[in-house]
């Protein structure tokens, strides 16, 4: 901690490195878009109400507007940015758009990500393994049944490359 | 014929009637920043606004002073800052930018302060000191209406009202064998778009450029040259997608960018204004709360005979659109039903609460909501089915609205009813429901239908126009420029697949921009589910403009005539020989060697339409969407929790520019009508709103989400727009609620008349019924 307050602190974010002077009352997400404008975390509620900012932090799907910045000091953070080659992604990539589960799309890179989650740990999940996984995201747009198939279809696609 | 007739008959279709993966979907699967807080820059100033913390009050003194002792604050600005008029009244000019003696609801904002950064002006908020002297307030509209009650507007306390007069009440009475007579109420719904208002406003030389999600370019361009004192060229508003609207968007950008324009001008910087969620909970409008008397007689032959409707629509602190509200659901009053009695009498009243406004459906939930169930309480007591006692009244071409307007075309509920009856087995389900309760203790189930009809875009004989603009480029490439704004419905994905169609051109080779005040000229507001059908047509006029040039110069270059010209694929071919053919791309190219126009406006203009205000008779709409929903539901009778299992959906909705599309906006209104129907509710403490997040306000969540497995799309053609299409984008939320209500009436027997019907409503009531003590 410097003299005004702020930390140092390094972390990966999308697999890079980095050290960053942070305030200590900065939360994740703020971090993620105002610092270094990584914008695919949306802000929706700013009180881990929406999943909107949902990122990966060591693997496990955050709310990074209730994680401070401080917090992640030696973490992994992953947000969409950093999915772009993950198998998962591209089959939720492709099944999201197949299937139109996208209508505005301001819930959709935080429900991926909590999708991408979900299936690297499961592979064959049931709709209540999905619906579980994606509880905390909403969507105010699709009534969820095209998410739910999306997430599916993503699932079966994996199986069968795998 | 003219281009509407040509389309209309139009064969070999390729885009038009087909489904396409959405264009727009993988920059949002991406994240990539198209949302306004995404044009966030260093550099940019926030504005943040300081809001009445009183429901009802004088402005006695406004001390600007400690806030301009925070560090990082530039400005603060307040009423007497305002260059131009402060008046951001939509109907009625009642409502300032910033309040000025008097503050009228909790959340009104006052004054805003202008800081380099964000917790500099939220300092600054919290250190602007407002001197109030408190009245006394009123916040309930019944309330509202007596004389006694405390004065909002100088005017009194209703806003509006409205009345229609049709055939006799009285004799339609007297003929009647059974009369139904209920009271309804609705409550206050939140839009809850995951993406909160914002807004970003840049002063150029002389000139000040909006961007931000929206639905009214237009009317944000009028309202901010209004406050600034501009013209409206000094005014550039650029649309960028939204993260949901459903109307809330429609009210509050124009009532918000003229602060930020303010604050941009007064600073010479760009300005940044983004709403906290609890900002849009508490100081953005909401669904209008309702209470509707309903009286309704029919013969004992299932003739509905009369209908007399007394109408109260809240309308908070400010009217803003509550007279358009009002009027569509007086003009809605008696349902998708030819009855040949109606008078309704509607209110709009003020009270000091936070003001309603555009929300999906905009009025017609609410009244709906009232007509279906009285529908099935008559089909009760005639002893009649309620699919057969709606079939006898439903309307046809050639009978008459609420207001005595005759429907001559488009008139696809019986279509959409009988099919949907029959596709889902409705008269077996029903059996089988009943057998199944006759069984079960605990869990009952319980089938409802509901219809609905919603005219679409602006009512009463009121101009209607639209536009659009496309380009032809000279690689062959098209780019459309749209009036209709991008909310996540797609709308400009329709207009681009009427583009492509009609210029013979794969879909990927239109380039989609949204609206743009400088681009293109005025298109009138995404609302209203106007979106496809109006803006749709405007771009339907332009591409076949242009169209006209491509065969002219395709024609020369292939030296045929212009009726043997073909278009498909991006290739232009001779009809009798297409081995005689050129790719679009030269002929594009060519469009420019030889001077032809290579790009076009394109206008929708609505058929006049005739409106008497002395009987609130006359054509009030061009055409209607219609809309049937059959809800099947489970109540769990010891907690009173009712399960909503499946909505079926059938709708007129003309044609179906994409029937994808259209299935996604049934799943997102169904859902959203599923929430005003169990569990949305806005809840106030002395005009001050305690549920102002998303923990507190239940919207449906995935474990929520009802499976819509039927899907009926009628096609009768409306002629006034391009290949016939009409607009749905909000009529599946209107007969969800009524649909729900009247499944739970199935199940138990007991009508419910006010939403939310919580687990705690449900419950009182069985046990009421059981003739428990409570
Ligand atoms: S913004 Fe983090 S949960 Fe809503
Ligand atoms: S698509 Fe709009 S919130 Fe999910």
């Amino acid at each position: 901690m410097n003299e005004t307050g702020n930390l140092k602190i390094k972390f990966t974010l999308n697999g890079k490195p980095i050290e960053y002077m942070v305030k200590p009352n900065w939360t994740l997400l703020d971090l993620l878009r105002k610092e270094l404008s990584v914008l695919s975390p949306k802000e929706g509620c700013s009180r881990g109400d929406c999943g909107a900012c949902t990122v990966l932090l060591n693997g496990k799907p955050v709310n990074s507007c209730l994680v401070l910045a401080p917090q992640i000091d030696g973490k992994e953070i992953v947000t969409v940015e950093g999915l772009i080659e993950d198998k998962e992604f591209k089959a939720l990539k492709e099944t999201f758009i197949e299937k139109g589960a996208v209508q505005c799309g301001f819930c959709t890179p935080g429900i991926i990500v909590s999708a991408v989650a979900l299936l690297r740990e499961k592979g064959n999940p049931t709709v209540q393994d999905i619906e579980e996984a994606l509880e905390g995201n909403l969507c105010r747009c699709t009534g969820y049944i095209r998410i739910i198939e999306a997430v599916k279809q993503a699932a079966e696609k994996l199986q069968k490359t795998s | 014929m003219g281009y509407l007739e040509e389309l209309l008959v139009k064969e070999g279709l390729s885009l038009v009637g087909k489904r396409v993966s959405r264009p727009d979907a993988l920059d949002k699967v991406l994240g990539r920043p198209l949302f306004t807080a995404d044009k966030l820059t260093r550099g940019m100033l926030w504005a943040k606004i300081v809001r009445s913390k009183y429901p009802h009050a004088i402005i006695k003194r406004i001390d600007k002073g400690k806030a301009l002792g925070v560090p990082g604050v530039l400005t603060v600005l307040t009423a007497e800052d305002i260059p131009g008029e402060n008046q951001i009244g939509y109907a009625i000019p009642d409502q300032p930018l910033l309040a000025m003696d008097k503050v009228r609801f909790v959340g009104e904002p006052v004054a805003v302060v202008v800081a380099e950064n964000e917790e500099a002006a939220e300092k600054g908020a919290e250190l602007v000191e407002i001197e109030y002297e408190s009245l006394p307030a009123v916040f309930d509209p019944l309330e509202a209406l007596k004389p006694v009650a405390p004065r909002i507007h100088e005017s009194g306390n209703i806003a509006t009202t409205t009345i229609i007069r049709k055939g006799d009440v009285e004799k339609g009475f007297r003929e009647a064998d059974v009369i139904v007579e209920n009271t309804y109420k609705t409550q206050r719904q939140e839009h809850a778009y995951l993406e909160t208002e914002t807004v970003i406003a840049v002063p150029e030389i002389n000139k000040v450029t909006i961007l931000a999600c929206m639905q009214s370019p237009w009317l944000i361009r009028r309202m901010v040259a209004k406050v600034l004192g501009y013209k409206q060229s000094k005014v550039r508003v650029i649309e960028l997608p939204a993260g949901g609207a459903f109307g809330g968007k429609d009210d509050m950008i124009p009532m918000i960018a003229p602060i930020a324009a303010l604050a941009a001008v007064k600073t010479g910087k760009p300005v940044f204004l983004m709403f906290k969620r609890d900002e849009t909970f508490e100081a953005s409008n909401k669904r209008h709360p309702s209470i509707i008397r309903y009286k309704s007689g029919a013969t004992k032959d299932g003739k509905l005979v009369a209908v007399e409707i007394e109408i109260i629509y809240e309308t908070g602190a400010y009217a803003n659109r509550g007279p358009f509200v009002l009027w569509r659901a007086t003009a809605h009053a008696a349902g998708p039903y030819e009855v040949p009695n109606v008078k309704v009498d509607g209110k709009l009243v003020y009270t000091n609460r936070v003001f309603s406004g555009s929300f999906r459906g905009f009025g017609d939930p609410q009244i709906h909501f009232a007509a279906e169930s009285q529908m099935d309480e008559l089909a009760a007591k005639l002893g009649m089915d309620p699919v057969e006692f709606r079939l006898k009244n439903i309307l046809k071409p050639g009978l008459t609205t609420t207001c005595g307007q005759v429907v001559d075309q488009s008139v696809g509920v019986e279509e959409a009813l009988r099919k949907l009856a029959e596709k889902i087995n409705w008269e077996k389900r029903k059996r089988e429901i009943e057998e199944y309760n006759r069984e079960s203790k605990r869990k009952l189930k319980g089938i409802g239908v509901a219809c609905a009809y919603h005219g679409i875009s602006t009512s009463r004989g009121a101009p209607d126009w639209s536009a659009a603009a496309v380009i032809i480029n000279e690689d062959g490439t098209i780019t459309y420029k749209g009036g209709i704004c991008r909310l996540g419905q797609g709308s400009l994905i329709g207009h681009a697949k009427i583009v492509a169609e009609i210029l013979g051109v794969p879909l990927s080779y239109i380039q989609i921009e949204g609206p743009d005040t400088d681009a293109i000229p005025e298109a009138r507001p995404t609302h209203g589910s106007r979106g496809l059908m109006t803006g749709g047509t405007a771009a339907a006029d332009a591409a076949s403009k242009l169209r006209r040039n491509i065969v002219r110069v395709a024609s020369e270059m292939l030296e045929c005539k212009t009726e043997d010209i073909e278009i498909k694929d991006a290739l232009i071919y001779v009809k009798p020989d297409p081995s005689r053919n050129i790719p679009f791309s030269e002929a594009a190219k060519e469009l420019y060697v030889r001077g032809y126009e290579t790009a076009a406006y394109g206008f929708y203009r609505a058929p006049k339409r005739f409106f008497d205000p002395k009987t609130g008779l006359g054509v009030a709409y061009g055409v209607y969407v219609y809309i049937v929903n059959i809800a099947e539901v489970e109540v769990d009778t010891w907690t009173g929790q009712v399960k909503v299992e499946r909505v079926h959906t059938a709708a007129d909705v003309g044609k179906a520019i994409d029937p994808d599309l259209i299935e996604q906006q049934f799943h997102g209104a169904i859902a959203q009508g599923l929430g005003l129907t169990l569990t949305e509710d806005i809840v106030f403490s002395d005009g001050k709103i305690l549920n102002n997040n998303y923990t507190d306000y239940v919207i449906p969540t995935v474990k929520d989400r009802v499976e819509v497995p039927t899907v009926v799309l009628v096609e009768q053609p409306y002629k006034g727009a391009a290949f016939g299409a009409k607009g749905v984008a909000e009529a599946a939320l209107i007969p969800t609620p009524p649909a729900i209500t009247n499944a739970i009436r199935h199940a138990t027997g007991i009508r419910f008349k006010e939403l939310p019907v919580t687990p705690e409503k449900v419950y009182f009531a069985l046990k009421k019924r059981r003739g428990e003590k409570s």
